[in-house]
């Protein structure tokens, strides 16, 4: 076993003490507190309650992923079905056995921000939330000048300093790889928001986009009509969070999560069916048959900011 | 009309004050989240972190003066150190306010004290204000009970307040020390990382709540004949003064550092400090207002009990400056050239500027801290003192 195998399996061991050390505290915290506090503090104590469902488990082990048939390979074929075909692949194998990665090729990347956008919908994004933004800049001077686009999600960093510094044990690595937020825990520190060398993670302040819009009810289409968007539900981590009060996601960091549950599922992430370009990649890094792999091994990959000790499962080629 | 009295009518006039229009900021913060705040994601720490650090660090100098008292023995403090206790914790409590208005999720906070994350300082943090609170609360009960035996039981308690106050040492380098770990230990902010920060934090913290207790024993007067008052009020200058020049001693390194080589690292964040937009943070509040007034009243006034007070109240109200010049220039950097310009709105910009609400829920913060010192004053026998033997 490498020693990144033997890494994850022992990340995987930790969720499972950690798991039960949670469990004992869940049952010693309702018998200590459930009986000496009353009122408004076991409301506020309530989101504990919901850690006994939402301690990861149902999180990092999903229902078994049931395949479904895929056209036989042919020469020519879009990299789309080659990358779908890995994605089976993948997940036929225990979740520890695999890495998701991503490989985004900037020399095809044409800034054109569908990803941003398709990612957004997918999650139902609120304004000021994003997760996979994509950054345009240019580079030299007058008269050589060029144009550099780089789309940036969550780097789903090896040694995330995301995860160490949360107080609540809110965000911790999966054994296949992905850096998730348990929006249950999340207390909205930004301490995260802080310690990520790569901007990636962005805080839910609860914004919409018919913030200030005008209503005229019977007149035009106006803020409630056009807000239901604004209501809908997102399905992250695979649950359903719906957007009322100041219930979670609001009030929470968010970042990208290489879409769970679309991947789960055996479809891409939707940034990577999105993208016009064919520009990014997804698979199973530590299967030497799929396409990630294969990138990934190019001499002209790269990833950003190899300097901070993030290994990020996010590549770049130049 | 006697100075307790005027501070007493001035103080609860400022609580009214504050109160009244900090209230608006408060109702802001829970009616409508932080969606009115001027902070982001990029810049996600602003006012009320900046606040709560100096607020914790304005406890913990206050925690000193304590020690100084029940451990040390120092004759000129002797008497303030139930007030000591109780300006530490009201400052604590205006503290726990301020990070709390802050999180996204307030209530579920609560979890941190009996489950945190020890591998993150700020899980420490829940540990180690749980630790404080209980701690002042004991010495505060025992130091007023002091006062109210007699013989034997008097020196026992004695003993007790002796081996609470040396643990309470410990606790305030950690709990202080940890907050300056807080931002030290973040690898992505180049001018927070560092092993400086929790020294400079420490030292910070013991000038301010220091400061602070020159102004609190000048007006309310624990000490009562004449000659103790004035020994007390210079001692309290010149710990004072010491510790400004030590806290000025580490700036002046931390900016020489920075500065010196400014094309590396945080060099240009220094200039945005000392010449930027905010540059009257540095030079008008924090080096006019902070040091040189007071530095000029604790030298050339040191016997004036008033010039000593002015000057405590000058470097503690300052010293927010202080700290929203070490939260806020630590994030002005982009992670990634051109971020900012990747998506816009309002929460994902490079600039800040507290708002309206914010401030005003920082008022609403400061009249609960003076609240609960003056409620606290009024209902203890903070200057009981019979009994002593
Ligand atoms: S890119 Fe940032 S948010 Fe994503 S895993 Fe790395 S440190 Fe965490
Ligand atoms: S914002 Fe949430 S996930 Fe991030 S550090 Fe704070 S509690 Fe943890």
């Amino acid at each position: 076993m490498s020693k990144e195998e033997l890494s994850r399996v022992d990340e995987n061991l930790t969720l499972e003490t950690d798991e039960s050390r949670r469990d004992f505290l869940d049952k010693f915290s309702k018998g200590i507190f459930g009986g000496l506090i009353a009122g408004g503090i076991v409301n506020a104590l309530a989101p504990v309650q919901a850690r006994a469902d939402m301690d990861g488990s149902n999180l990092n082990f999903a229902e078994p992923f049931k395949p479904f048939d895929l056209p036989p390979a042919i020469p020519g074929e879009d990299v789309i079905l080659r990358m779908m075909r890995d994605l089976q692949r993948a997940l036929k194998k225990p979740i520890e056995q695999r890495h998701w990665n991503m490989v985004i090729d900037l020399r095809k990347c044409v800034g054109c921000d569908a990803c941003s956008v398709s990612c957004a919908a997918e999650n139902k994004l609120p304004p000021g939330v994003i997760y996979r933004p994509v950054i345009q800049q240019e580079i030299g001077s007058y008269p050589n000048v060029g144009h550099v686009t780089l789309p940036r999600p969550c780097m789903q960093c090896d040694e995330p300093p995301c995860v160490p510094v949360c107080p609540a044990q809110a965000t911790w690595k999966r054994p296949d790889g992905i850096v998730i937020v348990d929006y249950d825990q999340c207390i909205g520190c930004r301490y995260c928001l802080n310690a990520c060398p790569y901007d990636a993670r962005t805080f839910d302040f609860g914004m919409e986009y018919i913030d200030g819009a005008a209503d005229a009810p019977k007149v035009f289409l106006g803020k409630e009509k056009a807000g239901k968007y604004e209501t809908e539900a997102s399905y992250e981590y695979e649950k359903e969070w719906k957007r009322e009060d100041d219930k979670s996601p609001i009030g929470n960091a968010r970042k990208c999560h290489f879409c769970i549950p679309r991947i789960e599922k055996g479809m891409l992430p939707e940034c990577v069916v999105t993208c016009i370009g064919r520009a990014t990649y997804f698979g199973d890094g530590s299967d030497p048959d799929s396409l990630v792999a294969e990138l990934i091994a190019s001499p002209n990959a790269f990833r950003l900011k190899e300097e901070v000790g993030t290994h990020p499962s996010v590549y770049y080629i130049k | 009309m006697t100075r307790e009295k005027m501070g007493n009518i001035l103080v609860w006039i400022l609580i009214i004050g504050f109160g009244v229009w900090g209230f608006q900021g408060m109702v802001d913060r829970f009616a409508n989240g932080h969606v009115n705040t001027a902070y982001g994601s990029y810049i996600p720490w602003g006012l009320w972190i900046s606040a709560y650090i100096w607020l914790i660090g304005l406890s913990a100098g206050a925690l000193m003066i304590s020690v100084m008292t029940y451990v040390f023995n120092v004759k000129a403090v002797k008497k303030v150190g139930k007030m000591a206790f109780l300006v530490a914790i009201a400052t604590l409590v205006g503290a726990m306010m301020s990070v709390g208005i802050d999180l996204g999720h307030p209530l579920r906070a609560f979890k941190l004290i009996y489950d945190p994350n020890l591998s993150s300082m700020m899980g420490w943090m829940a540990v180690l204000y749980s630790a404080y609170f209980v701690t002042l609360c004991i010495e505060l009960y025992f130091a007023i009970r002091k006062e109210q035996v007699r013989g034997e039981k008097q020196k026992a308690i004695k003993k007790i307040l002796v081996v609470l106050g040396i643990w309470s040492i410990p606790l305030a380098f950690a709990f202080h020390g940890g907050v300056g770990g807080v931002f030290a230990n973040v690898i992505a902010k180049p001018y927070w990382h560092g092993p400086m920060l929790p020294v400079v934090f420490l030292a910070g913290a013991f000038l301010s709540g220091g400061a602070l207790f020159c102004t609190v024993a000048y007006i309310w007067r624990p000490a009562q004949s004449k000659d103790e008052f004035l020994k007390m009020m210079i001692f309290l200058g010149k710990t004072t003064l010491a510790l400004l020049i030590l806290d000025e001693i580490l700036e002046l390194s931390e900016v020489y550092v920075g500065t010196f080589y400014s094309a590396f690292g945080e060099g240009h964040l220094w200039q945005q400090i000392l010449f930027g937009h905010y540059w009257y943070v540095f030079w008008i509040v924090h080096i006019l207002i902070g040091v040189l007034i007071p530095l000029f009243l604790l030298t050339a006034k040191a016997k004036s009990p008033g010039a000593v007070a002015l000057a405590g109240l000058l470097i503690a109200g300052s010293f927010l400056a202080v700290r929203l010049n070490i939260v806020i220039p630590g994030m002005l950097d982009p992670e990634l050239k051109g971020i900012a310009d990747a998506w816009v709105n309002s929460k994902l910009t490079f600039s800040y500027l507290p708002s309206v609400m914010e401030w005003q829920a920082l008022l609403f913060i400061v009249a609960v801290v003076m609240a609960v010192f003056m409620i606290g004053k009024k209902i203890l026998p903070i200057y009981q003192t019979a009994g002593e033997e």
